[in-house]
């Protein structure tokens, strides 16, 4: 196969797109976080689309207003945020994409979920640190991308022939807003009235929301004492000395002090990664078999 | 000293045990983790540490079959393997102008510097696990003379290298960080490359100890680094 190199120029972004793959599994024990895309089930979807290994590195663009070019052939893929998607100006629908060098793609306005992926054919090429290309501040030497900036890619003409499928997308998922939980470590300590609370109320999602954690605006009442530090994990449900519940995200700490109240299914959290400020969330509460 | 079973997620499944820090707690985890790896190796993609935890990331969801076998294995009792013997010295420039919380700290702690100083490198810390920031180090050990509450306010930014404390523990910020600690010194050794396999230098179940060094020793490692001295 020909590995030339061409490059995707960003001409325009709002902060908060990144480079991110799989993240970087099982390095905790050095207390480096697993970082990785927010929303795995687009992203697996994307890179199957795309007939890509399942660990291609993809864009992660946050905020409408993103546009860039292409200097040579490639095959892209769109998945997340249903979003207004142009290219060389005009609108379209398909979640395949045939780019020609020149070419110039354009994401405006979203019209449901939070994170767009653009994926691309083989996966963008840019260095992996630490077994991962994630951008992750202090490992990386830049948390997010800017404009000018060139991501370099594989290039292949003949990908403008090769045959993808025409997948419609299918985004009424991250409609949901019931999502599934386990009990974590410290959800039987929490008063029986307050852990029916937790689950029989709906929560909204805070502007505190970052790759770190999410933040909800609801407070619940916590008895807990602050616990000895023990790993977290995304999706790890904290609950904080005033009562916060912060929901972490895929850039989280490797370990952290606060009770663990609930632990978000895989799935749950690309549900929730692709929710706005202002949405509403409710757990469902998931038990496991009972250990004796 | 058997550790309890708790079941997270599909994929997590913890080991604590209901002690407090020390030793003889992190020498069990430390010879369980292993133990974990050679009995379910092939099912674990990483064990992550606490300080009274072991949490297993398994590769796939656990079955009841599965389950049952975990149960058995925290009921067996295991060979305990020593802790590390290895000793790092970490160079530390007391120095007000890098230490900015020194003297608000000694004034709250009613210390004398020199005194809280002598407290901070008199004493050896049992490394236990890494966490919170890429090579930071949870340490054991602090004096509980030098225990003091965390800001309430965490401070914006703080400079990699800054030796801390906060409640009961003591650390180094290997890279820049907000941070609620009392910054009392700075270290001008590199706690985390990313560059290098490993990342940092030092393993759980070490020790390290804080050796005072002048401004002028801090200026001249800080240009011109020399390896980490350590002991057996």
């Amino acid at each position: 196969m020909i590995k030339d190199v061409g490059y995707l120029e960003i001409l325009k972004t709002n902060p908060g797109t990144s480079i991110q793959d799989q993240g970087r599994i099982g390095l905790a024990k050095w207390g480096i976080p697993i970082s990785g895309v927010m929303d795995r089930r687009s992203y697996n979807w994307i890179n199957h689309l795309l007939k890509n290994d399942p660990d291609a590195a993809v864009l992660e663009i946050p905020q409408p207003g993103f546009k860039c070019r292409f200097d040579s052939y490639t095959t892209i893929g769109v998945a997340g945020a249903n979003a207004e998607i142009r290219k060389n100006g005009e609108l379209i629908s398909s979640t395949v994409i045939r780019i020609q060098p020149g070419d110039e793609l354009e994401i405006g306005k979203f019209l449901s979920g939070s994170i767009v992926y653009l994926g691309i054919a083989q996966g963008f090429q840019t260095q992996k640190i630490l077994t991962s290309r994630s951008l992750y501040l202090g490992i990386t030497a830049s948390k997010m991308l800017t404009k000018g900036d060139e991501i370099p890619f594989f290039t292949n003409q003949s990908f403008g022939e090769a045959t993808f499928s025409s997948a419609k997308k299918n985004t009424s998922w991250f409609e949901n807003e019931v999502l599934e939980v386990y009990p974590g470590p410290d959800f039987e300590e929490l008063p029986k009235e307050i852990q029916n609370r937790l689950l029989d109320s709906r929560f909204t999602i805070s502007t505190l929301a970052n790759r770190m954690a999410f933040q909800l605006e609801e407070l619940l009442p916590n008895s807990i004492s602050e616990r000895l530090t023990a790993p977290v994990y995304p999706g790890t449900v904290q609950l904080t000395s005033g009562g916060k519940i912060i929901i972490l995200m895929r850039d989280a700490q490797v370990t952290g002090g606060y009770p663990r109240i609930l632990q978000f299914s895989e799935d749950a959290l690309s549900i929730v990664s692709q929710k706005k400020v202002g949405q509403q969330i409710q757990f469902q509460l998931k038990n496991l078999p009972n250990i004796e | 000293m058997k550790p309890k079973l708790r079941q997270i997620s599909p994929v997590l499944i913890e080991l604590f045990w209901d002690e407090k820090p020390n030793d003889i707690l992190l020498n069990h985890l430390l010879s369980w983790e292993n133990a974990i790896f050679s009995q379910f190796g092939s099912e674990v993609i990483e064990v992550r540490k606490g300080f009274q935890t072991l949490s297993c990331v398994l590769k796939n969801d656990l079955k009841q079959s599965n389950l049952k076998a975990w149960q058995c294995f925290v009921e067996t009792s295991i060979d305990l393997s020593p802790l590390p013997t290895k000793l790092w010295e970490i160079p530390v420039c007391y120095d007000p102008e890098l230490g900015k919380d020194l003297i608000s700290l000694s004034k709250s702690l009613s210390l004398d510097i020199q005194k809280l100083i002598t407290l901070h490198t008199e004493q050896t810390y049992r490394i236990h696990f890494f966490g919170f920031l890429p090579g930071f180090m949870y340490l054991n050990g602090l004096d509980p003379a030098l225990h003091f509450p965390r800001k309430s306010i965490p401070d914006r930014k703080i400079e990699p290298g800054s030796v801390a404390i906060g409640g009961s523990q003591t650390g180094i910020y290997p890279t820049e960080s907000p941070g609620g600690w009392h910054v009392i010194g700075k270290t001008p050794i590199t706690l985390f490359d990313q560059n290098l396999n490993p990342p940092v230098f030092a393993k759980p179940g070490e020790q390290i100890r804080f050796i005072p060094i002048s401004r002028e020793e801090f200026e001249q490692l800080s240009t011109d680094p020399k390896p980490i001295k350590s002991h057996d």
